[in-house]
């Protein structure tokens, strides 16, 4: 708990882990949900909901990355590269859907 | 951060919970008051003291809508919607509710039931009684921004208990360890055993607490599935009709009357609740809701339905009727209402409710100590985290430490004196209740910030302490009803509201005693106060 003395070099990673966290953690949540409710197996409406009660695991679990990382550049990435394959996943299944 | 993920999880839950914790705190106080909001508006609504509304014929329910309909076509013909709240054994009164648009300000009046003239003030104690506590728990009074600023607050008691959860070594150890009267170790052991005695139940209730607003919180999938149509999209979750978009054309409702009387015979129930959709348009249409019964609803997760009944409010014509006791919906939603149930304790009865009023004074109690921990630990050895403004972010933590817990104990406890204090005939006298009690929540914080932490801790715990042992007294005076006397009739409702003040009272003295002990050994020890500005720039 011995945070240390916050300096002007130390404070920019630091801030944007929090808003990696908090926006990007968000986006995330936001895209599994999405993803998700492709692959619930249930009616539409009922998958969409059924993703959306899941999604604030996600976004919990996003945040705790985004301090456990060891710098904030790997924070970010461990964000973006599964939100970009969730998003290209949600994007395939849409339009197989549109095909089918 | 080159740490190792204890420590990394440590900062987390110190920093994260931090400026969280007041919020948090008074989202547990007042959820957990909230829990008893039926009984805080019985006390407050002198419903003890009033005798049994007696139930009304089909005749009377038809002339009461009736009159509700002539007053709602002169104040709002063209709404959002009307909704009319039959008289029931809570409230004699008939209630009108109105919305011009969506985006204006929800109205309401109430109506004597056989005249349709509007009640005056100062005719009943108008107070919004306990609800108050369950609307600043989920939205702190400050509608769609307060529910968002609640439900950040949410995901951060998300975050910090599992964080907490890493930085415990030994959580089964900890649930047996209490060293009291040892300082900082003695509030780091209470902030422990308290959350961790009660761990399944903060996860339960915080993330319930999430999901009671999905919609809301993560509109991602309706917006990418259902192109963010919400009305659409619920009427297909419900298995109900199709939503009725507004047509621009004017027409004019029906007779209520016969259409409420239609679906009471259709559903087989008195109807408690009638509401007309976009009143004036031509897609208006009227549902009737049966009256709920609570009774019969208490040993079920999973609602079901009072029975419904939905009309063309121009043709007349029956759109959709829901039989009482069915319930709609696939698997998941039945998982969504369970936990719906579950955060809001709408199954079992006073047992499980006291149950859960315990654990939400438990967890609200562990969100004090982790506050008075932060700092208890920083007066002794500081951390001159923010450099040379570190005294200063010292001092406005130990003064929102001191406000958001003392000053909301107390400005709390000081509803029920506004309650009793302002006057009958004063206007739109509930939301001036809640005014004073904004008030004094925020003159808790100017004396914070006006005296020493020490002082300011001992002096609000001693007024809430007072406050809360002479409630009964204050009732007595004010509408001579009290706790004997309600206790001799067998009014389990007002006596528990009071009894439950006393036991606050005696904690509360319990804690001052504590207080002022330590102050005089520390005195007998020629030590100075632990004072967080003096040990802060010292340090």
């Amino acid at each position: 708990m011995n945070a240390r003395p916050v300096t002007p070099r130390n404070h920019l990673p630091l801030f944007s882990r929090i808003v990696a966290a908090i926006v990007g953690g968000y986006l995330l949540a936001s895209i599994a949900t999405v993803f998700l409710s492709f692959i619930v197996p249930a009616s539409l409406p009922e998958a969409v909901l059924g993703a959306t009660l899941f999604s604030f695991a996600i976004y919990t679990a996003a945040i705790i990355w985004v301090f456990a990382a060891r710098n904030a550049t790997r924070a970010w990435l461990g964000l973006l590269l599964p939100g970009a394959g969730l998003a290209v996943a949600s994007f395939c299944l849409q339009l197989a859907k549109g095909a089918a | 951060m080159k740490q190792t993920f204890r420590q990394s999880m440590s900062w987390l839950h110190t920093w994260g919970g931090l400026w969280f914790t007041w919020i948090l705190f008074a989202i547990f106080l007042t959820g957990t008051l909230g829990v008893f909001d039926d009984p805080i508006s019985h006390w407050m609504r002198e419903k003890g003291k009033a005798g049994e509304v007696p139930a009304m014929s089909a005749e009377e329910r038809a002339r009461a809508v009736t009159l509700a309909q002539d007053y709602l076509v002169r104040q709002a013909p063209r709404a959002e919607f009307w909704s009319i709240g039959l008289p029931d054994e809570d409230e004699p009164a008939l209630r009108v509710f109105w919305r011009e648009t969506e985006a204006s300000p929800f109205q309401k009046r109430t109506l004597d039931p056989a005249s349709g003239s509007q009640l005056k003030p100062g005719s009943a104690r108008e107070s919004e009684g306990g609800h108050h506590f369950v609307h600043m728990h989920f939205e702190l009074h400050a509608g769609t921004a307060g529910i968002w600023i609640v439900g950040a607050a949410t995901m951060a008691m998300l975050v910090a208990l599992l964080s907490g959860i890493v930085v415990h070594k030994k959580i089964f150890a900890d649930f047996f360890t209490f060293r009291p009267g040892k300082g900082q170790r003695s509030w780091l052991d209470g902030h422990n055993v308290l959350a961790v005695l009660t761990l399944p139940f903060l996860f339960m209730i915080t993330y319930t607490g999430l999901i009671v607003f999905w919609a809301t919180y993560m509109p991602a999938g309706i917006a990418a599935r259902y192109d963010g149509d919400e009305e659409r999209y619920f009427s297909a979750l419900t298995d109900g009709p199709p939503a009725r978009p507004r047509q621009f054309i004017e027409a004019a409702v029906a007779p209520l009357a016969p259409l409420m009387l239609r679906g009471e015979a259709a559903i087989a129930r008195e109807t408690g609740f009638v509401v007309v959709e976009h009143p004036g348009d031509r897609s208006a249409s009227v549902r009737i809701f049966g009256r709920f019964d609570a009774e019969a609803e208490s040993d079920r997760l999973v609602g079901r339905s009072s029975g419904t009944a939905l009309f063309d409010a121009i043709s007349g014509e029956v759109i959709d009727v829901q039989k009482p006791n069915s319930v709609r919906g696939g698997t998941v939603l039945a998982v969504q209402q369970t936990m719906n149930a579950l955060h809001f304790v709408r199954f079992g009865a006073y047992p499980l409710k006291w149950l859960y009023f315990l654990s939400g004074m438990a967890g609200a109690a562990m969100l004090a100590a982790g506050a008075i921990l932060f700092m208890v630990k920083r007066r002794k050895n500081a951390g001159n985290e923010f450099g040379s403004a570190t005294a200063g972010v010292y001092r406005v933590v130990e003064v929102l430490n001191v406000a958001a817990i003392g000053g909301l104990v107390l400005a709390c406890i000081a509803y029920f004196w506004i309650n009793r204090l302002l006057p009958l005939d004063v206007a739109e006298r509930a939301t001036r209740e809640i005014e004073l009690f904004f008030a004094v929540w925020l003159a808790t914080l100017a004396h914070a910030a006006w005296r020493t932490p020490h002082r300011a801790w001992c002096e609000q715990l001693a007024a809430s302490a007072f406050l809360c042992l002479a409630l009964p007294l204050l009732n007595l005076l004010s509408t001579g009803d009290w706790l004997v006397a309600a206790l001799a009739r067998g009014d389990g409702e007002t006596a528990g509201v009071e009894l439950t003040a006393l036991a606050f009272g005696l904690l509360f003295i319990a804690a001052l005693r504590h207080l002022w002990r330590r102050a005089a050994a520390a005195d007998a020890r020629d030590e100075t106060l632990p004072d967080a500005t003096a040990t802060a720039t010292g340090g």
